[in-house]
């Protein structure tokens, strides 16, 4: 036990002792290190917000108004609403009878007048069903389609271009996000490899002496690794602080233009824990890979 | 230049039945296709002092760093303390090195950490949590004769101190065998032959010493054993030896 806690603190000492005799390579690796990860974080929260801004022009594309033929009985549509209504990927779905899109198409006066000519009503009563995916839309369309008592004509008002393109837009961005994340992430493991190589190098007899009077391999590499873990840690809390108030001026200034966006706190809180946490491991592992040249005699 | 030898052994060393160091046939090829050491039989018992002579670039320092396993074998076998280490696995090298005490030509000091510092090091990364450091540490610098330097930094000592240090910290752990590789080349005589004393003094205290030198005159002068070696292969080996072969000028 004694042993344990003496080789930690010999660690912790001189990880600490390190950092500060070679505080301008060290700051040189925080400063980097918190560039890289604020660009993540950045780019991470922008991702989720344009997704979350996106999501909701989903949720409001979301409709679908299944028209009713003229002839299908009351107990046929009673028996069809509720059989979607049960349906765990429905939302709501509300009866709309002849009379009521009748009165809804009158608020354009042309269609009134058309209505006026005509004498009866030719719209259809409908079903305007809410689902909860957008991509459920072209099933729920199909579904309508093999039901006889939709209207064979135009059994709904889907539109599969505009819906599909939405999509499409939404999972690019997805990935886009995803893959410059992970490009940074690289990227400064790279970084953080060579600054401390730098700091290794510099410190070669140290370890020369290290291996020739029988330290084990883990006990020349815990200092390094604290002192990336260290720096990891730093430049996780400034980066997150700066995305952190970035994100909030971003969120404000958008505040009253047309695509609001909402401030998600849990997605917020949880960015900011992965940040810390993988500032952290990414400055261990750079570390581990940056000492590793050096212990292989 | 005094030839007050540090007093000998009065009993020849205690031989054991096996020796602390053996080669069987040990022979060492570079990449590049340099073969630094050909075919190199060698038995050295406990309490055995050795000179390990020959011309730059002879193999002495690969037999050194065969020892401590900071190279392997190409072919051949090497015993410490009756283990193969020709074979050791990367995972068991501490504690292997842990039986070697060692310098060499360059001290290898850390300079920002006091001579008492230095040597207490090497105990902090092999044993943390030693107790008693301190005393260790100034009993050992009491032997190396340096007990009043101990806060001073190795640029404020001499390259005699500095190598007197380095002797103290590879001490400190009370190695087995002390390995010296050309302690005291970039010592001038009078100093070297100080340093050349100590070793005799750790020998007489049961240690094993093999010291890798170009300097001729102490090995003329302290005759022990001496293993000659050229072009990589062992060309002499006589219990009390001299740097030439008696009467040549060759090795």
């Amino acid at each position: 036990m004694r042993q344990i806690f003496a080789s930690l603190w010999f660690a912790l000492h001189s990880a600490g002792q390190n950092f500060r005799r070679n505080l301008g390579v060290s700051l040189a690796g925080v400063f980097t290190m918190g560039l890289i990860i604020f660009l993540v974080g950045g780019s991470l929260l922008f991702t989720h917000s344009v997704d979350t801004v996106l999501q909701g022009q989903e949720q409001n594309a979301s409709h679908l108004k299944i028209y009713l033929s003229d002839n299908a009985s009351l107990a046929a549509i009673t028996n069809f609403e509720s059989r979607l209504k049960t349906d765990p990927r429905v939302i709501s779905v509300t009866f709309e009878t002849k009379d009521q899109a009748a009165h809804q198409a009158s608020q354009n006066p042309d269609i009134a007048s058309a209505l006026n000519v005509l004498g009866s009503n030719p719209l259809p009563a409908s079903l305007n069903l809410n689902v909860r995916k957008l991509t459920d839309l072209s099933q729920f369309n199909a579904e309508a389609k093999a039901t006889p008592i939709v209207d064979s004509t135009t059994p709904t008002d889907y539109n599969s271009d505009v819906i599909s393109k939405l999509n499409t837009v939404i999972t690019v961005i997805e990935w886009v996000g995803a893959i410059i994340a992970i490009i940074l992430l690289t990227i400064s493991i790279v970084i953080i490899m060579n600054t401390i190589r730098t700091a290794v190098y510099s410190r070669r007899t140290e370890i020369e002496i290290m291996k020739l009077v029988g330290a084990t391999d883990w006990f020349v590499r815990w200092p390094f690794i604290l002192e990336g873990m260290l720096g990891g840690l730093l430049a996780a809390i400034f980066s997150g602080a700066v995305v952190f108030g970035a994100y909030r001026l971003f969120v404000q200034a958008a505040q009253g233009n047309l695509l609001s966006v909402p401030f998600d706190v849990r997605y917020t809180v949880t960015l900011l824990i992965v940040l810390l946490v993988g500032g952290v491991a990414v400055g261990a592992f750079g570390s581990f890979l940056g000492v590793r040249r050096f212990l292989s005699a | 230049m005094s030839v007050a030898v540090a007093e000998r052994s009065s009993a020849p060393p205690q031989h054991a039945l096996r020796p602390v160091i053996s080669f069987h046939g040990v022979s060492k090829v570079y990449p590049n296709g340099t073969e630094a050491l050909r075919d190199v039989d060698l038995a050295i018992h406990q309490g055995d002092f050795c000179f390990l002579v020959g011309p730059s670039g002879a193999g002495k320092s690969t037999l050194v760093r065969l020892l401590i396993r900071d190279e392997a074998p190409s072919t051949g076998r090497i015993f410490i303390d009756g283990q193969e280490v020709s074979r050791m696995s990367h995972r068991k090298l501490p504690k292997l090195r842990r039986k070697f005490g060692i310098v060499f030509q360059d001290y290898k000091l850390l300079t920002r950490r006091t001579v008492a510092q230095n040597v207490a090091f090497a105990l902090q990364v092999t044993r943390p949590g030693q107790r008693h450091l301190r005393e260790k540490v100034e009993e050992v610098l009491w032997i190396v004769g340096l007990e009043d330097k101990l806060d001073k930094f190795p640029d404020e000592l001499s390259g005699g101190e500095q190598q007197r240090v380095a002797i103290a910290r590879a001490l400190v752990h009370r190695p087995r065998i002390f390995l010296a590789d050309e302690p005291t080349g970039n010592l001038d005589p009078d100093t070297s032959w100080g340093i050349v004393q100590l070793l005799l003094q750790i020998n007489h205290r049961g240690t094993t010493v093999l010291m890798a030198t170009h300097n001729r005159e102490v090995v003329d002068l302290v005759r022990r054993r001496v293993i000659a070696i050229d072009n990589g292969r062992v060309v002499r080996d006589e219990a009390e030896g001299s740097y030439l072969r008696e009467g040549t000028a060759t090795l």
